[in-house]
């Protein structure tokens, strides 16, 4: 049995995979987790999973642990191998859509990562930089504004109000300055979708693939997946668990 | 003794034929205990966000040492270096313009080169001597660089230090070829360095303090650093101006490339780190270099002095990985 875990910026994610199925999903935001279960020890991070009780004893007796997040280079965990982000999540999606040749675009809290898998083998990849405007923190900021769930805000794709800040906060004050126009809140929504699709699509034509796998917690987002298909003109698949990719990965590799 | 500051590799042979002590701004700024501090003040003397960290931190530096002479590169580095040679004219620093001809035509850069020898009040025969002294540093400095590729005895933060250092000789060339001088008989009787990846550095010196042990710790070692070969003039050449017109630097692109290809070979490098400051114009020659280098290329981009950040330490490994 594998358990796999990928401290992320949001959420810490965990799967519990046992020759090639998995067996469970769990997570928890990561910063309550943080505090209540874990602890630093020289520069040890020591996670205590059993009083989190996501697993049972029996689970964790067992399991071999690998690990990976933000937090890899900075923490080393007790117990765990440690893999690096960008391996995690391309054996996540190759484990979960079974595709040999792909372009990965994952969306997560805080990050948007792009990677080339040809023959199955992460062949080049790009993050962003220093601006987290195409991500999963961003949406949330975004639906707070406009006072509507992050589902709400995920469901709209159609006529998109043009939002064109390259900042994801001066992005705040656009979508302030819009919503006094009086546009409808579907348009906004459809507005704010659209964004994340103008940010990823420079990094997206770099690595010309015919099939585009999406993950994170970002891929959630059907507005989006529409919105990419329209932009990019390829297929867009996503598994069936893209919030867990990464720690699905870590278990499978 | 008089000091000269400069703000790129500047004919160093002039300076020291003058008796004068010359001083590598960069240098300076970016071992200061307290270089973060340095392009605060900068800018808060007015220097905006967006322009390039090293910049600033050359007018903190000259601020700092109390530098009055400076020679300042108009052509064939930085555009942002004139405005900056105004500020510190306006602050009373005297500056003296050098320009590297961009077709690397010949007679400019002698006429350039005389100009500033007048500058100065020194002749060829001085020049010709204090050329053929640092000559002598540069050839031993140049067996440090083979030393880390061929025999693998040097690390790659050791490698760009002493090349880096020749920019300036570190203000005082016989207590720097006393300083190499030791290093080389300390690395020759070491043991070979193991790490299974080769590495090229390309761009200009990195501004973050800790990438070359970075990547040591993960099986790979920079055996290539490009522009700070440069700065240690590692060509034989027949007199000063060829020897200026062979220096890379502050050439075009297409002519840095052909001796980086060359470099990639000679030393079986197996994937390429391409530096880009923020804010700087050679980011877009970053298209070119993408495009012409037959290797992987990460590019790395750095704004501020200090250890690498999170995200960069993410993006190596990951690009590390991907090549093992
Ligand atoms: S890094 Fe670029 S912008 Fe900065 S001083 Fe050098 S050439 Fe100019």
């Amino acid at each position: 049995m594998n358990l796999g875990i990928d401290l992320g910026s949001r959420k810490a994610k965990f799967a519990l995979v046992q020759e090639g199925h998995v067996i469970r999903l769990a997570d928890h935001d990561t910063v309550p987790f943080y505090k209540r279960y874990g602890r630093l020890e020289g520069e040890e991070l020591v996670l205590d999973l059993a009083a989190s009780g996501l697993f049972s004893a029996e689970e964790l007796e067992g399991a071999t642990v690998v690990v990976t997040g933000y937090g890899r280079n900075t923490l080393s965990l007790r117990g765990a191998r440690v893999v690096s982000e960008i391996r995690a999540h391309v054996a996540g999606a190759l484990a979960q859509t079974g595709l040999a040749d792909f372009t990965l675009l994952d969306m997560g809290g805080q990050d948007t990562k792009v990677a080339l898998v040809k023959a199955g083998k992460l062949t080049d990849f790009v993050m962003n930089d220093k601006c987290a405007a195409s991500s999963g923190r961003y949406l949330e900021n975004m639906a707070a504004i406009l006072e509507v769930s992050l589902a709400e805000l995920s469901s709209h794709w159609h006529d998109p109000v043009p939002l064109d800040a390259t900042c994801g906060i001066f992005g705040e004050s656009e979508l302030i300055g819009q919503i006094l126009r009086g546009y409808p809140v579907e348009r906004l929504c459809a507005g704010v979708n659209q964004t994340l699709v103008k940010r990823v699509l420079p990094m997206l034509r770099r690595f010309p693939s015919e099939t585009v796998v999406l993950t994170g917690g970002v891929a959630h987002n059907r507005a989006l997946v529409r919105l990419l298909e329209e932009a990019t003109g390829r297929t867009l698949v996503v598994p069936e668990h893209p919030q867990h990719n990464g720690a699905i990965g870590c278990a499978s590799m | 003794m008089h000091r000269v500051g400069f703000t790129t590799t500047i004919p160093l042979e002039i300076v020291l034929a003058a008796g004068m002590t010359p001083v590598d701004l960069n240098n300076v700024f970016i071992t200061s205990p307290h270089a973060t501090r340095m392009i605060e003040e900068a800018e808060v003397d007015g220097f905006p966000r967006s322009i390039c960290g090293w910049i600033k931190g050359i007018y903190a530096a000259v601020v700092e040492c109390g530098i009055h002479e400076l020679i300042a590169v108009t052509e064939g580095d930085c555009s942002n270096t004139r405005a900056l040679m105004e500020v510190l004219s306006l602050k009373g620093v005297e500056t003296i313009p050098f320009a590297y001809p961009h077709d690397r035509d010949p007679a400019g850069l002698r006429f350039e080169i005389e100009k500033l020898m007048r500058r100065f009040g020194v002749g060829w025969d001085a020049v010709k001597l204090s050329r053929e002294r640092l000559g002598r540093i540069r050839r031993k400095v140049k067996e440090i660089d083979r030393l880390t590729w061929d025999e693998n005895r040097v690390s790659g933060q050791e490698n760009h230090y002493f090349q880096v250092c020749t920019s300036d000789m570190n203000s005082d060339p016989d207590r720097f070829e006393a300083e190499v001088d030791a290093f080389l008989e300390k690395a020759r009787q070491r043991e070979p360095f193991r790490q299974r990846l080769r590495l090229a550095y390309i761009g200009v010196p990195p501004i973050m303090t800790d990438l070359y042990p970075f990547v040591e710790t993960l099986d790979a070692r920079v055996v290539f650093n490009e522009t700070q070969r440069q700065f240690a003039m590692p060509f034989d050449t027949p007199d000063l101006v060829e020897q200026y017109r062979a220096y890379t630097y502050p050439y075009d692109i297409f002519h840095r490339l052909s001796d980086i290809l060359m470099e990639l070979e000679r030393r079986k490098v197996d994937a390429v780190i391409h530096y880009v400051q923020s804010f700087c114009f050679r980011q877009i020659e970053d298209m070119i270099v993408r495009q012409k280098l037959p290797l992987p290329v990460l590019t790395l981009e750095g704004d501020k002095p200090g250890p690498l950040d999170a995200r960069t330490r993410i993006r190596i490994e990951g690009f590390l990985e991907m090549l093992a």
